[in-house]
């Protein structure tokens, strides 16, 4: 499957594939956490971002996700690993470790539901406090293709976003509407110095050159 | 070739539950298996309709009912088989009218939404299902207020779903939904869930112990054992494995307990230690995990996966001791 390689894993020795030629690549490594209520569409964010696709009936998220997609902006490799949780309260327990040590996190709420906004507002809030200082945020309120339903006005969600110093957009897992613009978004805002990749990488977590070099069909070409 | 062609026209892209196979599921190897297993599962009914004539209750489960529940129990006698060996018979009979009563009470719109919004995505791709839905609305509404303590925890759509397609019963899918929840796996889906992150603990103690170079691998790549093992835990392998595996899988738990629950987990990760030495990022591995290993072997030979699990040495005595000292964890 093209996409099992394209997710990581199986991409082959693939040094010779390096885009522009004659420039070096660097290679950044973030870990990005998506946040948010149960059903506004997190699961399918990623699956849209990472294999293009959106199901009308996306399984439930049960404990947590793990997948990879890559990126490239100029002349860096992007790639993030994409830890997915699961939305309902009692697994609140479980988020810290999955935010712990992310560079980003998305905080997803439903337009057609305001309760979804302000359990938004309330993983901002836990995020300024207890994830790295330097986490970049972006919020996302999804299923932007009922906007004719909405309930958060694009204008609220925007103003408490430029508040929060928080990166915004509408999106649409089912349209593709601004996915990849996010994640590219929160590209662009992250610092690619040498050793990002580094940067809050969870414990014992090493990148061997053969890793770092790897490329995907999904950027460069 | 013939067997090839044959296998496609006599297995349809369905299987005997109402799930969709899968586009990669291998045929070929199935009907390999299926020819000899269904002669062994013609062979079992006849067995178990002698054990039933003699033993209707199931009220005592020997070594030798112990045998044969390990060796599977047939489909039409698996929901009442499952509802003695359990006990769940019995506390039905003591309340008769306990579930009615249930279903006639009035309900909490915030449990009723958590539970809306988990119908359509379950077992979306069963087509005997759509007609399900609101059965198992009932079976869940009526369990989330008899156990307020729970309530509805993501997950238990699986099981609940599951035993209805089973049983075709809503009361017994209550019954046995609450013996699982309660008596098998108590306080893993309640709100804070602490059994839950107690077991996953002591699963990685048992992994460090019995193969501890897999355990560092996994570590060093840096996936936590709660991503990979939770739902594995929390849906008892319902929408995780196959369904005849985690049929052949829940015989075993209803008459012996939570700790077929361990065994199964031990088995995966054993039975696949060449293929997760194998992984060499942390993408590779969460792949074999979710997709790679529920494939193969496992879908098209539940038989074999079960006599492995049964040869992994665990005691009893070990979890416990394990339970003791892992009670408090939550960072597995
Ligand atoms: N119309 C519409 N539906 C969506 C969108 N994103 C997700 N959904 C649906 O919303 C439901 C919940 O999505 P899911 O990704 O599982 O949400 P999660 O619980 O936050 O991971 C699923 O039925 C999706 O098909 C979207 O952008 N538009
Ligand atoms: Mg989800």
């Amino acid at each position: 499957m093209a996409t099992t390689a394209r997710s990581g894993g199986n991409a082959s020795g693939s040094t010779a594939q390096r885009p522009n030629g004659t420039q070096q690549n660097k290679n950044c490594q973030f870990k990005l956490v998506l946040l948010g209520e149960s059903a506004v569409g997190k699961s399918s964010l990623v699956l849209r971002f990472v294999k293009g696709q959106f199901h009308e009936y996306q399984e439930s998220t049960i404990g947590a996700a793990f997948l990879t997609q890559t990126i490239c902006i100029e002349d860096t490799v992007v790639k993030f690993e994409i830890w997915d949780t699961a939305g309902q309260e009692r697994y609140h327990s479980l988020a810290p470790m999955y935010y712990r040590g992310a560079q980003a996190a998305i905080v997803v709420y439903d337009i057609q539901n305001q309760d979804s906004f302000q359990r938004a507002k309330t993983w901002v809030k836990e995020l300024h406090k207890q994830a790295s200082p330097n986490i970049v945020i972006a919020l996302a309120g999804n299923k932007a293709d009922l906007s004719n339903i909405r309930v958060v006005e694009y204008e609220e969600a925007k103003q408490y976003a430029e508040e929060n110093g928080l990166l915004f957009m509408e999106t649409s897992a089912k349209t593709g509407m601004n996915v990849n613009d996010i994640f590219l978004a929160i590209a662009k805002k992250l610092p690619k110095n040498d050793g990002a990749h580094n940067q809050g990488a969870p414990a014992g977590r090493r990148l061997n050159d053969n890793e770092n070099n790897r490329q995907t069909n999904n950027c460069c070409k | 070739m013939d067997l090839a062609a044959s296998s496609t026209s006599r297995f349809s892209d369905v299987d005997e539950y109402g799930f969709k196979r899968s586009d990669n599921f291998d045929y070929r190897n199935y009907e390999q298996f299926m020819s000899g297993y269904l002669k062994t599962l013609t062979k079992r009914r006849m067995k178990w309709e002698a054990i039933l004539q003699r033993n209707a209750d199931l009220t005592t489960i020997d070594s030798k009912l112990k045998r044969y529940i390990r060796k599977g129990i047939p489909g039409p006698f698996r929901a009442d088989v499952w509802m003695k060996i359990s006990g769940a018979a019995k506390l039905q009979q003591r309340s008769p009218t306990l579930y009615r009563n249930l279903l006639g009470a009035h309900y909490e719109k915030e449990i009723c939404d958590s539970i809306t919004i988990d119908l359509p995505r379950t077992f979306p791709d069963n087509i005997h299902f759509d007609t399900k839905k609101e059965r198992l609305f009932n079976i869940l509404v009526a369990y989330a207020h008899h156990n307020r303590e729970v309530g509805y925890c993501q997950g238990l759509n699986y099981i609940a779903g599951l035993l209805l397609i089973v049983t075709d019963d809503e009361e017994k899918s209550f019954w046995l939904l609450k013996h699982i929840v309660e008596s098998i796996v108590p306080q893993y889906h309640t709100k804070n869930m602490a059994n839950l992150l107690r077991d996953l603990a002591v699963f990685k103690e048992m992994i460090m112990r019995r193969a501890p170079q897999v355990n560092r691998h996994i570590e060093n790549l840096g996936l936590p054992y709660t991503v990979i093992a939770s739902k594995w835990f929390i849906c008892i392998f319902a929408e995780v494995l196959p369904v005849e595996t985690v049929l052949r899988i829940w015989d075993c738990v209803f008459a012996e307990g939570y700790k077929i629950v361990f065994r199964v987990a031990l088995a995966l990760f054993l039975t696949h230690k060449t293929a997760i030495l194998g992984c060499d990022d942390i993408a590779a591995l969460a792949n074999l995990f979710r997709e790679k290993m529920m494939q193969g072997d496992i879908v098209t030979d539940c038989h074999s996966f079960i006599e492995a699990m049964f040869k992994i040495r665990l005691k009893r005595s070990e979890l416990e001791a394990l339970r003791k000292v892992c009670v408090g964890r939550n960072n597995t």
